[in-house]
């Protein structure tokens, strides 16, 4: 799964910790979600939707030749 | 739910592991010596209440992780199982054959190894696999682990001086615990050293 999320913390200008406290997880997740080593669970990838204020499709995208795509 | 306080943690484990300690060096070894057989399996299992604490306290710490965090945990307790599964096995089929002498003590070591294989998988985890930090890479834990040790070893050379002398046991525990404190201020000190070299 790819994703945006360091996009769109860098472009609000937080730092892990910071987005890790808003979203109640610890720094390591919001590591590994950003890295793509982790996806996250559907609470948690509408959670970080929300928080962005985009639509869950707009943040993850399956990869290409993936499971779930075409 | 909210996140497990690992300041508090620490402070937690310490205590159960001084208690832990304390029980061996103080009570445990008069099992050996009271007539009295439910006397001595009181005094024989006093030592495993602190472990039993220290589970529980393991268990909340797990339970109030988050998903990512869980996975970790499980997966390397997973591991942690495997590998005690494969010595058990290994070691039984020894045993039934006669090569290798085990008695049930050997079960002492059940514990200790399911968790220092599950620090060293949640490690790997977390470090290798993962990309990120251990948390028990923090300076401040690997300070705190070894302050913990270095007074675990020194609880046990005060008791062996207050009775006179180290008794066998005691010296196991001395032998046991040296090469850990050795190897986390070694590791301390490389970590320092690659700090302020890469601070260069």
């Amino acid at each position: 799964m790819n994703n945006h999320v360091r996009d769109l913390r860098g472009e609000r200008g937080w730092s892990q910790a910071d987005l890790a406290e808003r979203l109640e997880v610890s720094r390591q997740t919001v590591n590994a979600i950003e890295t793509g080593k982790y996806d996250p669970s559907l609470p948690l990838a509408f959670r970080i939707a929300r928080l962005f204020g985009r639509p869950i499709e707009a943040i993850f995208q399956p990869e290409p030749g993936g499971p779930g795509e075409g | 739910m909210s996140r497990f306080d690992e300041r508090q943690y620490r402070r937690r484990l310490s205590l159960a592991m001084v208690a832990y300690m304390a029980a061996m060096l103080l009570v445990w070894p008069l099992s050996r010596t009271v007539g009295s057989v439910p006397l001595k399996v009181v005094l024989a299992v006093v030592p495993v209440l602190p472990m039993l604490y220290v589970i529980g306290l393991m268990a909340r710490r797990i339970g109030a992780s988050d998903e990512f965090e869980q996975r970790v945990h499980l997966l390397a307790l997973g591991a942690a199982t495997a590998l005690l599964g494969a010595l058990s096995l290994i070691g039984g089929f020894l045993a039934a054959a006669g090569v290798a002498p085990l008695d049930g003590s050997i079960l002492i070591w059940v514990f200790p190894v399911v968790m220092l294989a599950y620090g060293a998988a949640r490690w790997w985890l977390l470090v290798r696999h993962y990309g990120g930090s251990a948390a028990c890479e923090d300076d401040g834990a690997l300070v705190w682990r070894l302050l913990l040790l270095a007074g675990l070893m020194l609880m046990v050379v005060g008791v062996a001086w207050w009775r006179g002398g180290l008794d066998d046991f005691q010296t196991g525990l001395l032998f046991g615990m040296a090469p850990g404190v050795l190897a986390l201020a070694a590791w301390i000190v490389w970590r320092l050293a690659r700090r302020r070299a890469s601070g260069r």
